[in-house]
């Protein structure tokens, strides 16, 4: 579980609270304020660019040589001083003062070699005028008409920046990338995100309760004044933080002194949930505390956080450190009533370990949901030490409480705390977000956290619903990607975007009255259908709105651009409401465009199938490349667009239209594709399907198989025991699942091995390396193969006759799936380790021995793991055959030894 | 190096090496388990003499009581518990937060969906349940005996209801193997004991 921060609004705050102390005009925005602009040219004075960086000495030289070849050499001029202490340092320009300068003795000076050019001199006057609003009069809670603040239709990109409030420097996205001041940046986060000026306001985090499950906090940490509460949950008899990490969680939240978090007058809640070895330290990553059953409904885990978010705790979590793998986001943060939080770093790029893509629940049949909902900065904050002071940490764990920190404060800011929950704090940060340019949605969610922006939202917020994403455009590069990479014509797999309903007016609600389609008719919105489903309840807060895009019929041939929208009504129990039964109704536009191509030829359209691979694994399916031994588990389930995205992309590239086909075989029309595409699929053939494929086949249709390995000795070696179950799991196939591949090719008197290969390749000049994989071990005589011998990893002893394995028990599977966090440091030790056990392999059975120092308990990969995987016998000494021993041998920090 | 992995490969070596492991991992072993052995009876010493201050007051079942504003369960997906103990539909909540007695739907103390353990399908009725005036020697019972080992929670419990919302929810005791529940069907429970396990 990753670190959760949660905030609860403080429901029994008095209704008739006096404002607070701050200026209340500030608060209620009653003020206008304009901004006028006007420049002038300064008389004499000009501004020398020069090609490059130069000290002042040399700067004064190249001018002064550069007037002397001027024609009139009684020209007077002089270098006006600088004076701060930047003037030290090379420049790239020049401020001069020439009296009389001709036309052409600027000329002259631009013919310098080092003179880039010659402006002159202009100022800038910017005029501040506070006008009372119209509005002024009307009290601050006063109904002001509904504010729609999420009805933006235009799907131009959203870059407005006011120059008022909130408009800070560093919020400026992506304009300053080829001017970075990178030492100028102040690494304190609060400040970055412009806190104080709540702070000024006299907003600092009062009456608003915090809770942070991790790793605990000190007794008496000097840089915490409000901590309400203190308790341990785990087996460890302490409630201090042994690591730091929970120390700093909290510190960015509500430090109060040094490194200043959000909110330091919140009253902060300390759970002690992770032990010090269930953290990693030094790479900010909690573990996963393993969950079995990963389904939305069934997991106990879910249901927990709903419970938690029905009961109006806002609840913030990070996203994950898996990138920048696509579809690697982590539970709960990718739950829809939670505020998944990815990181950036201090130059607003997505930092690499920001877990991304989409969520994974929906596939095979559906798509995923946009996530993460936001992000901020998680890269080398600055935040509380574990005793004292300050350290700098990253990870989406640190970036999360930034967002907790942040959403305290304006919990505080609003005068009416029964506004504030779930939804509404998550329409704001979503509604404020600055997008970044050139990212897509799958990787920045709405954008970066704005907080002041969040602040004036939630301030004039009235009950509603909105939607996340709040517009289709499809079109629209690259923050609709992979949407906007390829676009759709007739006969396509029906485009589905998945939308997320927030529903700020209660716990729970309904759509009523069906979704309403309106084609823009001059815009050809009647060139494409448009179907929707959506949750029959929207509880808790949220529900999905999927919707899914197809182009008419008669709009086979055409080309253009279509336009519509759908229309929701959302509708919820008026809990505030003196007349019984009453409802709160929204109606939210969901804006859709469209870019139609006439159907591509048949040949350039490839099928991937998404139904036979597996989702999230519901059983234990070993990595596909055996050597990433620190994190075995597959639990990223394969999909086009988010693990083999770069396939995706370079069959797009290749002029090739990809679509996804989330049905059994039997379900499309195979006279309409070139060719399908499976790629390490999981799961097994209907009888039906291999009917139908072996027909397809036969009317043209080509079929890549990109297969994997599958051995059942050394899928019984790859078991492992889970200290969390207490029980062993065997992996329910290998890679892929060869035998349900081969009862689908051994029509065409082909089949794969079960043996195990690895090694380089070269072709077509492109070197690729082959990881773990099976051979091809019966292929047909006239058929073509172009092999290549590789080294073989396998175990097995080689069978003489290539043999078809029985089939796998995927049917009869009984054990939910596991689900493992993987470790992402790729320790050279791991290879040395097993090239030592190979070499040794070659002289059986003389006695060999192998040091390999236990590096983490949790993470079974443990070294008699990285053994066993190796497939050689294992036996730790006498006791090492007994996993759960070994597991202590580890604990102890002490070598493992192997007799091999 | 060759010296070293040939030194390594003789039997006497990896002999002491392997006897020396086994000793450290014995002593450290066993350390373990002694300092385990303390760390409980550290608990039980503090735990059998000093009964945990318990605050929570009890309904009387008098609930013709006159109230003003009620707590209720928050959460539901369509159902709501007041602190009466009576389940009503969202949309027959009162503003005050009560249920609105006069709906046709509404129960008070209903048990539906329960079973005889004390678990039910359902959270509402679990707490409605719970809020019966015939359940406080059971709830007694549970505070003094089984509720030890959540005392983190149960301490924070004030009254009745705040004892039946918090005893009703899911927990660590509702699981099996820390990953699925031992019985999906009945998961909430005020009794003493936790749910029956499922057989898979």
């Amino acid at each position: 579980m990753e670190p959760l921060e949660g905030t609860k609004s403080d429901s029994d705050h008095a209704p008739d609270q006096e404002p607070l102390p701050s200026n209340s005009a500030s608060n209620c925005s009653q003020l206008t304020l304009k901004l006028e602009f006007s420049s002038k040219v300064v008389e004499h004075e000009y501004i020398v660019a020069f090609t490059g960086y130069f000290s002042a000495k040399a700067r004064s030289l190249y001018i002064s040589s550069a007037l002397r070849n001027a024609a009139d050499r009684a020209l007077e001029w002089h270098v006006v001083p600088r004076e701060n202490p930047a003037s030290d340092f090379p420049s790239d320009f020049e401020l001069v003062h020439i009296r009389q300068a001709s036309a052409r003795s600027l000329l002259t000076l631009e013919d310098h070699p080092y003179i880039k050019r010659v402006t002159p001199q202009r100022k800038v006057f910017r005029s501040l005028k506070y006008i009372p609003s119209p509005e002024a009069a009307a009290p601050c809670n006063a109904t002001r008409g509904t504010q729609k603040w999420q009805s933006w239709q235009s799907s131009r990109p959203f870059r407005r920046t006011s120059l008022s409030l909130g408009a800070g420097f560093w919020h400026a996205t992506g304009r300053h990338s080829s001017r970075r001041l990178l030492r100028a940046i102040p690494r304190h986060v609060a400040q970055i995100l412009q806190a104080d000026v709540l702070w000024q306001m006299g907003h600092t985090g009062s009456g608003v309760k915090v809770a942070v499950f991790d790793t605990g906090l000190s007794e008496k940490h000097p840089h915490f004044k409000n901590v309400k509460e203190r308790t341990n949950w785990t087996n460890e008899k302490t409630l201090d933080d042994g690591l730091g990490h929970g120390t700093f969680v909290a510190g960015v939240i509500a430090s109060m002194r040094e490194c200043q978090g959000f909110a330091p007058d919140s009253e902060l809640h300390i759970f002690r949930v992770f032990t010090n070895n269930q953290v990693h330290d030094g790479k900010i990553e909690i573990k996963q505390i393993t969950d079995g059953n990963f389904n939305e409904q069934g997991s106990h885990r879910v249901g927990k956080v709903w419970e938690l978010t029905a009961n109006r705790v806002i609840m913030v979590s990070a996203i994950g450190n898996d990138g920048p793998l696509y579809g690697t986001l982590n539970n709960p943060a990718d739950q829809m009533d939670v505020i998944g939080v990815g990181g950036i770093d201090f130059e607003d790029n997505i930092a690499r370990f920001s877990s991304r893509g989409m969520t994974t629940w929906e596939l095979p049949g559906g798509y995923g949901r946009v996530k993460p909902d936001i992000v901020t900065y998680g890269s080398g904050v600055r935040g509380s030490g574990m005793k004292e002071g300050c350290r700098s940490l990253s990870g989406t764990s640190v970036a999360s409480p930034v967002v907790a920190g942040a959403v305290t404060l304006l919990a505080s800011t609003v005068l009416n705390r029964e506004l504030v929950n779930p939804a509404s704090m998550k329409q704001a940060l979503i509604a404020s977000a600055r997008r970044l340019p050139g990212v897509n949605m799958f990787e920045q969610g709405h954008g970066k956290l704005d907080l002041i922006r969040a602040y004036q939202i939630l301030n004039s917020y009235r009950p509603q619903a909105s939607l996340s994403p709040s517009y289709i455009d499809l079109t629209e590069c690259p923050y609709m990607w992979p949407y906007c990479s390829q676009p759709i014509y007739y006969g396509g797999m029906p485009t589905i975007v998945n939308v997320t309903i927030l529903n700020g007016m209660g716990v729970t609600g309904r759509i009523i009255d069906k979704p309403v389609w309106q084609p823009y008719l001059p815009q050809n919105g009647d060139h494409m259908d448009v179907a929707v489903s959506y949750s029959p309840v929207l509880w808790p807060w949220a529900g999905y709105l999927a919707v899914s895009i197809s182009v008419a019929k008669k709009a086979a041939s055409w080309e253009g651009i279509a336009q519509g929208h759908v229309m929701v009504t959302v509708a919820s129990p008026a809990e505030n409401d003196s007349e019984v039964g009453g409802e709160l109704t929204s109606t939210v536009k969901l804006p859709i465009k469209v870019k139609i191509v006439p159907t591509p030829p048949r040949s350039k359209r490839v099928l991937w199938d998404q139904y036979h691979n597996l989702r999230y694994p519901p059983g234990y399916f070993p990595r596909d490349n055996l050597r990433m031994k620190n994190d075995p588990l597959d639990w990223n389930g394969d999909h086009i667009h988010t693990n083999f995205r770069d396939m995706y992309q370079h069959l797009r590239s290749m002029g090739y239209f990809v679509e996804v086909l989330g049905a059994p075989i039997t379900c499309f029309d195979a006279s309409q594709y070139g060719t399908l595409l499976m790629v390490d699929s999981e799961e097994e053939y209907f009888p039906e399907e291999i009917t139908k494929l072996r027909r397809d086949i036969d009317n043209g249709l080509s079929l890549i198989i990109f297969s994997d390995w599958y051995n059942t000795s050394v899928m019984r070696k790859v078991k492992f025991y889970d200290e969390n179950t207490r029980q062993w799991w065997m992996p329910d196939t290998g890679g892929a699942n060869v035998p349900a591949l081969n009862d689908l090719i051994s029509v065409w008197g082909m089949a794969f091995s079960d043996g195990l290969y690895e090694g380089d390749f070269t072709l077509a000049d492109h070197d690729m390396y082959y990881a773990s994989g099976c051979s091809i071990a019966r292929f047909p005589e006239d058929g073509i193969v172009i092999a290549k011998n590789l080294k073989d990893q396998g175990t097995p002893p080689p069978q003489n006759t290539p043999h078809l394995l029985k089939k796998g028990r995927k049917r009869e599977r009984k054990k939910e799936g596991r689900e493992r966090r993987r470790e992402k440091e790729r320790k050279k030790g791991g290879r040395k380790e097993e090239r030592k056990e190979e070499e040794g392999k070659d002289k059986p059975p003389s006695l060999s021995c192998v040091f390999l120092p236990c590096r983490s308990f949790h993470s079974f990969t443990c070294v008699c793991g990285l053994v066993c995987v190796c497939g050689l016998v294992c036996v730790c000494g006498l006791v090492c055959v007994w996993f759960s021993v070994c597991v202590w041998f580890s604990v102890c920090g002490l070598v493992c030894v192997c007799v091999v | 190096m060759m010296v070293l992995r040939r030194l390594l490969r003789k039997r006497w070596v990896l002999g002491v090496v392997f006897g020396l492991s086994l000793i450290y991992f014995l002593t450290s072993t066993l350390k373990q388990e002694e300092r385990t052995i303390r760390d409980r009876t550290l608990l039980e010493v503090r735990d059998p003499d000093h009964r945990i201050p318990w605050k929570v007051r009890f309904n009387l079942g008098n609930s013709s009581r006159q109230i003003t504003q009620c707590r209720n369960s928050i959460q539901g997906k369509t159902l709501l518990t007041d602190e009466l103990g009576y389940v009503c539909e969202r949309k027959d909540l009162l503003v005050n937060g009560c249920c609105n007695i006069n709906a046709p739907s509404t129960r008070q103390y209903i048990c539906k969906s329960c079973l005889a353990n004390g678990c039910c399908s359902i959270y509402e009725y679990c707490v409605s349940c719970c809020l019966q005036p015939d359940k406080q020697p059971l709830l007694e019972r549970f505070l003094n005996r089984a509720a030890e080992g959540f005392q983190n929670l149960f301490t924070a419990v004030e009254d009745h209801f705040e004892l039946c919302l918090a005893k009703c929810r899911t927990s660590s005791q509702s699981v099996q193997h820390e990953n699925t529940y031992r019985n999906p069907q009945a998961k909430y429970c005020y009794g003493e004991s936790p749910p029956e396990l499922l057989p898979v």
